[in-house]
């Protein structure tokens, strides 16, 4: 089992970008036929290291092996060439193109020039069928949601005859059902001899599928773990990670208290079509609690959201501290004390190109310390913004370089210290901790906590059934835009939770078995 | 409405509007809202237009918004007038074309390569397209026999054209019998073959050609990619930046085309402001298509429609007014059946108001009856804007490697 031979060889690889060593001396092996996975905290240098890998950035320094043979690569397509591919984790996949175009694209199969769809069918639908990866080819992407779009992204790898498959943070945005196909399709791919390079920092998940695990911290090989033959545990590995022990999302004791802050009632977002996404949904938070919904992407939380914050149009009466505020402006609930973490970082949190005080600015643009409600105050922000940085452990060299420069787990950590730092009374957290290392991971937990216990009311959306019930005080399930179970976050399991959010268990109280 | 299949749908739309164009033609008095006559000269107007809508279409669908091709197209005429006047209006074509590719290139080098804002670029391409076409007017036609500071000598010959009797003639005496909905269709069909120009027939195959290389070729597919998800194609191994550059010269070739029509079809020189606009109508109505050959081409029909019955007699004017009407009224009752219902109330009252400024007058004012269409086409892209799919990273800067 130990001298398979090597598929992947790394050696010494070094990376240096202005300001930063994203990688030095990177050693890696990887075993052909084997799950091979690659572990660290947020900006360690996972990501930068396949992208080495994949043709996308020329190391310094060091060498590529594929197979035995000493490789340069000058573009992915080399790397493709290579047997390389490569499924990143912010999907690369066109919205308007057919899911048919978007796996061909590059590599069409052709009779002079013209694109022959039969072919390229015949022989998507034996790879699907054969590693148990169904979609519509005909759909657009944009039609579909996240699960389909990850085997979209395997296929497209596979149809190009890779051999090596590197797949980064691939369960991140997936709910436990999904992740379990995923994990079949992983053994069926492994039984057919093909390579993968799993990065991710989930450790159970991690531990669960690898042969293999190699700890990266700060850019370095730490360690390489052969499960095999070696022992080791979650706690062992992130201790490798980052030096501190596993936290865990579990709340302590109930604070929550019998004041209602937030009561929705009949709250429903129709599309331009009139259809419902959000179907006629009340609900009630009482400060201090936190209220968990469950739900598979895509099945109206990033509408309720919305509709909360006031950027969509939506219908039924929203009150808040005992006041109708379904009229308020999205700036007066701002004001008034709603803060906001947004599923969708690069889209709603930030702007990109612009510095890490600027956007410390955003959302709070009119309260100190941003603003003396005429001007804005730079210096103040600049100072706060520091203290985030530091006190939130945002990894940048200086908050002036552009949001664009921090890793996302460093981006989310930014977003949470600055909707934090304005003391809100009622929190929207949408994933609050997604792409987030186990490190910050347990800090912004802890934030979440301590303003929990002084009376914060948090609506709190998240894909990682964990956190949502270790932190949640009622948990209800959402489905096609409806409440379809209520759940005690004391019982309840994820496994359990997972099967309610896909609509096999109706209506009901679940968790509660005994 | 969606369980239709889309051409099903195209010729039920089709059909609907012959019936109320019939029906407006037969109330406004007037057979030549739908004479062969007019309808040549509605598809001769279409064919720049098209033309320039067909060059947005090819940049756009690589993610290059061409806001140019107006600069492009004067550059065109430049050279239609210049070549044609000197080598025949063969070489004028090709002059044309070169000329509209120039800009293009530079159009590509600033947008493409240096990552400047494509609007901007644009708007300096046509400012640049515009002086630099009169300057060497000035400079090559100022001292020709013929010509003049801001116009060129005729061009030497006419491009052929054909005129297929057998199908023109008995379809154009059909159309003068005045019969509800089939005179209609004969005097269109009738028109497509009458004087049909050599460019008009280039324009047709060009269209289709579009169509086919963009949507069957593993070429188009690429170049469709490079619109959709620069980053998606590049990991691919697509080289991105090659499939813009081609994709905006093709661009400005086609602009270049429909210079060289304006300058050696519809009229026979070269002359300043020839273009009127049409380069920003051209992109309007690739917006009105949606981004597809096809739609792009009826809504070039419809705009050279609108333009050659203001050329003709008033009378077709009160014709077009009604038209617009019943279609608004049409889309209100669908409007009003799906649960639209604020839009379809304000369509009905506009609909409405139109056809009683149709009775009241019998001689409209031009300027209000010439307003009419645009509004009407105005408020039916409103409406038809909610389902538009256009590419998704248009007029974004790409930058190689950019992909995260």
């Amino acid at each position: 089992m130990g001298d398979a031979p090597i598929a992947v060889q790394l050696t010494g690889i070094w990376k240096r970008f202005p300001g930063v060593i994203a990688n030095s001396d990177i050693n890696l092996s990887v075993r052909r036929g084997s799950v091979h996975a690659i572990v660290g905290e947020n900006g360690a240098g996972k990501s930068t290291l396949m992208k080495i890998l994949y043709g996308m950035q020329k190391p310094d320094e060091g060498t590529i092996t594929i197979s035995g043979t000493e490789v340069i690569f000058q573009s992915p397509s080399d790397a493709i060439d290579a047997g390389i591919g490569m499924v990143h984790q912010h999907f690369m996949l066109a919205d308007n193109l057919t899911v048919l175009e978007n796996i061909i694209l590059g590599s069409e199969p052709t009779q002079r020039g013209v694109i022959k769809n039969e072919t390229a069918l015949t022989r998507l639908t034996q790879l699907a069928q054969q590693y148990g990866l169904d979609v519509p080819f005909n759909s657009f992407v944009s039609e579909l949601g996240v699960g389909a779009r990850q085997r979209i992204e395997i296929l497209k790898v596979l149809y190009r005859g890779a051999s090596i498959l590197i797949l980064d943070e691939p369960t991140a945005v997936l709910v436990p059902h999904e992740v379990d196909e995923l994990f079949s399709a992983l053994s069926d791919l492994k039984a057919e001899g093909i390579t993968i390079l799993f990065i991710s920092h989930k450790l159970d998940e991690v531990l669960a599928i690898a042969d293999d695990i190699t700890v990266i911290r700060a850019g370095s090989t730490v360690a390489t773990v052969n499960l095999h033959t070696q022992k080791v545990s979650a706690d062992d590995l992130a201790e490798m990670m980052v030096g501190s022990e596993l936290p865990t999302p579990e709340t302590r004791g109930s604070t929550v208290t019998d004041k209602v802050l937030i009561d929705v009632s009949n709250l429903s977002v129709l599309t331009a079509a009139g259809k419902p996404l959000v179907d006629d949904v009340s609900f009630k938070i009482h400060a201090g609690e936190v209220l968990g919904i469950a739900g598979v992407e895509g099945n109206g939380q990033a509408e309720i959201v919305d509709a909360l914050m006031g950027v969509i149009k939506s219908t039924g009466v929203l009150v808040y501290d005992g006041e109708d505020i379904s009229k308020w402006s999205t700036r007066k609930r701002r004001e008034q004390g709603f803060g906001f973490i947004p599923e969708d970082r690069m889209r709603q949190g930030l702007l990109l190109e612009t510095s890490l005080w600027e956007n410390r600015m955003l959302g709070h643009q009119t309260l100190k310390p941003n603003s003396n409600g005429f001007l804005l105050t730079p210096a103040d922000a600049k100072s706060d913004t520091a203290r985030i940085v530091d006190e939130y452990d945002v990894r940048t060299p200086n908050i002036d370089v552009f949001a664009s420069a921090l890793s996302g787990g460093n981006q989310q950590k930014l977003i949470v210290g600055r909707e934090m730092s304005s003391n809100p009374k009622f929190l929207l957290a949408a994933h609050p901790t997604r792409g987030v290392d186990v490190g910050a991971q347990a800090a912004i937990w802890d934030h979440l906590r301590m303003a929990r216990q002084s009376g914060l009311a948090v609506l709190l959306i998240s894909a990682d059934l964990d956190e949502l019930i270790g932190l949640s005080d009622t948990i209800k399930v959402l489905l096609r835009g409806k409440f379809v179970a209520d759940a005690d976050p004391l019982t309840v399991t994820p496994q359990e939770l997972g099967t309610a959010m896909t609509g096999v268990k109706k209506r009901d109280e679940i968790g509660n078995t005994s | 409405m969606n369980t239709k299949s889309p051409s099903i749908r195209i010729f039920a739309f089709f059909i609907s509007a012959m019936t109320l164009l019939s029906i407006a033609r037969i109330f406004a008095h007037t057979n030549d809202l739908t004479s062969r006559g007019t309808m040549a000269a509605a598809f001769g107007l279409a064919v720049p237009i098209g033309l320039a809508g067909l060059g947005g279409l090819w940049s756009e669908r690589a993610g290059i918004v061409n806001i140019g091709l107006e600069g492009m197209m004067i550059l065109g005429t430049f050279g239609a007038g210049w070549a044609g006047w000197q080598w025949g209006p063969w070489a004028g074509v090709l002059g044309a074309v070169t000329f509209g590719m120039l800009g293009a290139v530079l159009f590509a080098i600033v947008t493409v390569s240096f990552g400047v804002d494509q609007i901007i670029a644009g708007t300096a391409i046509n400012i640049l397209g515009l002086g630099l076409a009169q300057f060497l007017a000035k400079l090559a036609f100022s001292n020709a026999p013929g010509g003049g500071q801001s116009q060129s000598p005729p061009v030497k010959g006419l491009l052929p054209s054909v005129t297929i009797d057998f199908i023109a003639n008995p379809l154009n005496t059909l159309q003068q019998k005045g019969w509800f909905v089939i005179s209609d269709l004969a005097g269109m069909i009738s028109g497509l073959f009458y004087h049909l120009s050599f460019l008009t027939i280039l324009t047709v195959i060009l269209f289709v050609l579009t169509a086919w290389i963009l949507w069957r070729t593993s070429f188009g597919l690429r170049l469709r990619s490079a619109g959709e998800s620069p980053s998606a194609a590049e990991t691919l191994g697509i080289n991105v930046i090659k499939y813009k550059y081609i994709a905006v010269i093709i661009s400005g070739s086609l602009a270049g085309l429909a210079g060289a029509y304006l300058a050696i079809v519809g009229t026979n020189v070269y002359r300043g402001g020839q273009t009127a606009g049409r380069g920003y109508i051209g992109l309007a109505t690739m917006i009105f298509g949606n981004w597809r050959p096809m739609g792009t081409g009826i809504g070039a029909t419809v705009f050279g429609y609108i333009d050659t019955l203001q050329l003709r007699d008033n009378a077709n004017i009160r014709g077009l007014v009604l038209f617009g009407a019943l279609v608004l009224i049409a889309l209100a009752f669908l409007g009003l059946r799906s649960g639209v219902r604020a839009t379809s109330l304000a369509f009905l009252i506009i609909g409405s108001a139109l056809v009683g400024g149709f009775l009241a007058s019998t001689n409209m004012a031009p300027e209000v009856a010439q307003v009419a269409p645009y509004v009407t086409t105005l408020l039916v892209l409103a409406t038809a804007s909610q389902r538009l799919r256009p590419p998704a990273t248009a007029g974004m800067a790409y930058r190689k490697g950019e992909s995260r």
